[in-house]
């Protein structure tokens, strides 16, 4: 018997399910099964390819490397960002100008911007180590080295992404109350301790939201990655998703790859429910 | 607030500026060069350092063995932007508003797991579908073409709309509803008569990250298609592991990344007037 | 004819029990009750918002419980201002009138009218939000009453609005809904003063019952029962645990209270309610003065006494220092005894 919250919900709700159950219903059957698309059809092998994946080095690796630069960009992006949000908060000269600037990076497209960030840090051509040589400093090798690709990464990333915190941030602390200030400048507080006296604890939720849905699609870096530096050199900027990548569709090992999807789905949702708890408790513990 | 905070916070506004701004500018200069003016190092100011050309620029709109085509992929990515993102919000909407007023049920399933259950998507890699949705779009038949993106689209950016409608349908008093109800409209009626017409800050934001996720996906377009649809991401990942020239490359870059600028100063106007508080949360 | 019989529901706040009333068109029933004594859950339950757990809404004999909201006439004005905040004021109260399928021309100006009714003629264009809230209240009123529906529903209306504005549409109501005399009005109020000044019958509710309905004034010299007793008056009215023997009224074990004119149960334990202007300065009880306050142009007197505490009220503004001690009388004119079980078993004999 449908009625009208029948014709809300459905239409999206079918229409997703439509759209992904085959696709997860057949990454599962195949991580059974040694596929690699020249075959005919899907053997079954058990568990073999999961137990791969648990003394797959390079995997682990990557999952620690992913963290590692996850957990730094978007710790960046968010200081980031909230300074950058609460400079332009108040009246500011050229305040809408500065706005619009500000939120351009994260309408971008990662690979388009890779590809000019590739000239940028081409090192005898671009204009990163040649501004440095101009201070003094030697040349910087961005892109051929293992910390300086990681590093190459991180930019990028920061650069694309703080505007989503800044997005966030401000349209939080635009919408905050002012009784709490107003108390603040009666009791004569200075910035610095409004700040993490009112401001701070103010915008705990927003912080929260913000930080997990970045840290989410931070998880799926793959575009700047492969643009950049392909992964390398050697395996220094190999994250999780490239990995997965390079095993499925150049090695062609599907039923590993899916093997290696499905786990890394599995540490991912329970990584980031937890990291979500935690957040929740640090935060909202510390302020209520 | 004193000169120290002032001068601390113009400087880093300043800076900032600049690292935003710079790899525009960057590309902006290089898109006029030509060999002459790469060979020798960084150069930065037309005519003073090198001298410009319109190379990169002219060789967008050449088709043929010599040029690069970026009007066909431009276009094929409007298209599939468009439509998916259009579809994502009408559906999203729809369900988001279903998930905030009434209550469902289907065993022990109830409304806060089925909005998880859209928003998870989210943290699904693409890798993990690529290759299941290859064999999906080939069995029918939709491989390299716009309807099968669309399709693949709408998976990737209905949780979206579904995330940004629910917390805004959130916001807006219930006894909204009823007043049209008891004005005569029904359940149906009431959402698009009154709630739709004051949803607009919120529409605005998951139309705007819809744009944005649908306009900027690499890796779906680049293992779904091939010839005959070709996405502007792909058409310059595959123009840069060709050898194409770096004034090309940076022409092509500029022109993809403009619409969404547009987009970019629409949003301000909206955040300026605080109407978006309510909507981002 | 509109009726009510035996409503029930089931809410996690608070449930309606066997609610059952009848209306006749043409009058305003006041509902009065304190906060969370079921008034909104009725209204909300009547309007369709709210399911049923039992019972049946009847109109001129034919039964509303299976309609949609939509099609059971009735309207709603909410205690929160809620107007459509995307359309003008005019249109606000076209809106219901266009949903009937009146063309644009009709409706705007059958809307026009209302909005003079209710005095915001010089306003038609403005949106609700550009409103004072008594003004966006009169919208909500206008576009209530303009589709003529049978059954107009008030919960609270003036409650969130400041006192003298509260005044001034308290006095503005009676004139605002003349001329609805095919409809049945309902408006519910947590102020014993409002449900005496509008209603030609109030409807007391506690708890999710309905424990009295009746003229309001009869209901404030007679109330049927206690919980009556203690919503209708204001300032309150206090209840002494007392009781009879010998055929004699004691406050406590050996304190005797006024009973002249009274006729007295038999022995036992009795309530002893005391209305405010039962008490005086001046007589043979003493008392310490708990608190005092000022109320318009009289003053109420918390006053604590061996037997209990009661509050006094006295014309004028006087000073009344806490901590003081104060002999008062109590006059028996003013008391009335309830049993333990709750009845008014006050009765006076000549």
């Amino acid at each position: 018997m449908l009625s009208s919250k029948h014709f809300f919900l459905l239409p999206a709700l079918l229409t997703l399910i439509a759209i992904i159950l085959f696709p997860l219903l057949f990454t599962i059957r195949v991580s059974f099964s040694s596929w690699d698309v020249f075959q005919s059809g899907l053997d079954f092998i058990g568990g073999k390819n999961y137990g791969r994946v648990f003394e797959d080095e390079r995997f682990w690796q990557s999952l620690g490397r992913l963290s590692l630069l996850s957990l730094i960009s978007v710790s960046l992006q968010y200081t980031l960002g909230f300074a950058l949000a609460l400079s332009v908060w108040k009246q500011v000269r050229g305040g809408r100008f500065l706005r619009v600037i500000f939120l351009i990076p994260m309408m971008t497209t990662p690979v388009v911007m890779s590809v000019i960030w590739r000239t940028v840090f081409h090192e005898s051509l671009g204009p990163a180590n040649d501004i440095l040589s101009m201070f003094g400093i030697g040349a910087v090798p961005w892109l051929s080295s293992a910390t300086g690709a990681f590093i190459s990464v991180l930019i990028v990333e920061v650069w694309q992404w703080t505007p989503f915190m800044f997005l966030l941030l401000l349209a939080g602390l635009v919408s905050l109350p002012r009784e709490p200030y107003l108390a603040a400048a009666i009791d004569g507080a200075s910035t610095w301790r409004t700040f993490w006296q009112v401001t701070f604890p103010l915008m705990a939720p927003i912080t929260i939201g913000a930080l997990i849905i970045r840290l989410i699609e931070a998880s799926k870096i793959m575009d700047t990655v492969y643009v950049l530096t392909s992964g390398g050199p050697g395996t220094a900027t190999e994250t999780s998703s490239y990995y997965i990548y390079i095993r499925g569709l150049r090695d062609f090992q599907i039923g590993y790859s899916a093997a290696l999807s499905l786990v890394y789905l599995v540490i991912m949702i329970v990584s980031l429910t937890v990291i979500a708890k935690l957040l929740l408790r640090i935060l909202v513990g510390k302020v209520g | 607030m004193n000169k120290f905070y002032h001068t601390l916070k113009t400087l880093f506004l300043f800076g900032w500026s600049l690292f935003v701004v710079f790899p525009f500018l960057w590309a902006l200069t290089t898109s006029f060069k030509d060999a002459n003016a790469i060979t020798s190092g960084a150069t930065y100011i037309p005519w003073v350092d090198y001298e410009p050309s319109t190379q990169g620029w002219t060789s967008l709109f050449t088709t043929g063995s010599q040029g690069i085509n970026i009007v066909g992929p431009f276009i094929d990515s409007a298209s599939v932007t468009l439509i998916a993102s259009v579809l994502s919000l009408a559906l999203g909407t729809l369900a988001a508003y279903g998930l905030s007023r009434f209550e469902y049920r289907l065993g022990f399933v109830k409304n806060g797991d089925i909005t998880f259950f859209f928003i998870s998507q989210r943290i699904m890699p693409p890798i993990v579908l690529a290759i299941p949705f290859f064999l999906m779009l080939k069995e029918i038949g939709a491989l390299d073409t716009i309807f099968g993106l669309v399709i693949v689209y709408i998976a990737l950016l209905l949780p979206i709309a579904v995330w940004v409608m629910t917390d805004f349908f959130a916001g807006i008093p219930k006894e909204l509803d009823e007043m049209a109800m008891t004005d005569g409209c029904s359940p149906i009626g009431a959402f698009f008569r009154v709630i739709l017409p004051n949803s607009v800050p919120g529409l605005v934001v998951a139309g705007m990250f819809c744009l944005i996720f649908g306009w900027n996906d690499f890796f779906f377009a680049f293992t779904l298609t091939f010839t005959e649809t070709q996405l502007l991401p792909v058409s310059i990942v595959s123009l840069n592991s060709s050898v194409t020239p770096w004034w090309s490359l940076s022409a092509f870059a500029l022109i993809s990344v403009a619409p969404l600028a547009c987009v970019a100063v629409i949003v301000e106007r909206y955040m300026s007037r605080g109407t978006m508080s309510g909507a981002i949360r | 004819m509109f009726q009510v019989e035996q409503l029930t529901t089931s809410d996690p706040k608070v449930s309606l029990q066997d609610v059952s009333f009848r209306c006749e068109a043409g009058n305003i029933y006041t509902i009065l009750g304190s906060t969370g004594a079921g008034k909104t859950e009725l209204l909300r339950a009547l309007m369709g918002l709210n399911p049923l757990v039992d019972g049946d809404i009847q109109l001129d004999g034919k039964s509303l419980t299976a309609r949609p909201v939509k099609d059971r006439s009735m309207s709603l004005v909410y205690q929160q201002f809620i107007n459509y905040p995307h359309l003008s004021v005019l249109d606000n109260v076209a809106f219901p009138l266009r949903r009937q399928g009146k063309n644009k021309a009709e409706a705007q100006s059958l809307a026009t009218e209302m909005l003079a009714t209710v005095g915001l003629s010089d306003f038609l264009q403005r949106r609700p939000a550009q409103l004072s809230g008594g003004q966006q209240q009169r919208v909500a009123l206008a576009r209530a009453m303009v589709k003529k529906s049978r059954i107009l529903m008030l919960d609270e209306p003036l409650a969130n609005l400041d006192y003298k504005l509260r005044e001034q549409l308290r006095e503005e109501f009676p004139r605002l809904v003349a001329g609805n005399d095919n409809s049945v009005i309902l408006y519910t109020t947590t102020e014993p003063r409002e449900a005496m000044e509008l209603g030609n019958t109030t409807i007391v509710m506690s708890d999710g019952r309905i424990i009295a309905s009746g003229p309001p004034a009869d209901l404030f010299a007679h109330p049927p029962n206690q919980s009556t007793a203690s919503v209708i008056s204001d300032p309150p009215i206090s209840f002494i645990s007392g009781h009879v023997r010998n055929d004699a009224l004691y406050f406590s074990e050996d304190q005797l209270a006024p009973s002249d004119g009274l006729q007295l149960p038999a022995d036992g334990p009795v309530t002893v309610a005391l209305r405010p202007d039962a008490i005086e300065p001046g007589g043979d009880f003493d008392a310490t003065i708990g608190l005092s306050e000022f109320s318009g142009s009289e003053t109420i007197v918390h006053l604590d006494f061996e037997f209990g505490r009661a509050i006094m009220l006295v014309e004028g503004i006087e000073n009344f220092a806490v901590g003081d001690s104060l002999s008062v009388s109590i006059s028996a004119e003013h008391i009335m005894l309830f049993a333990p079980d709750g009845r008014n078993i006050t009765t006076r004999i000549k």
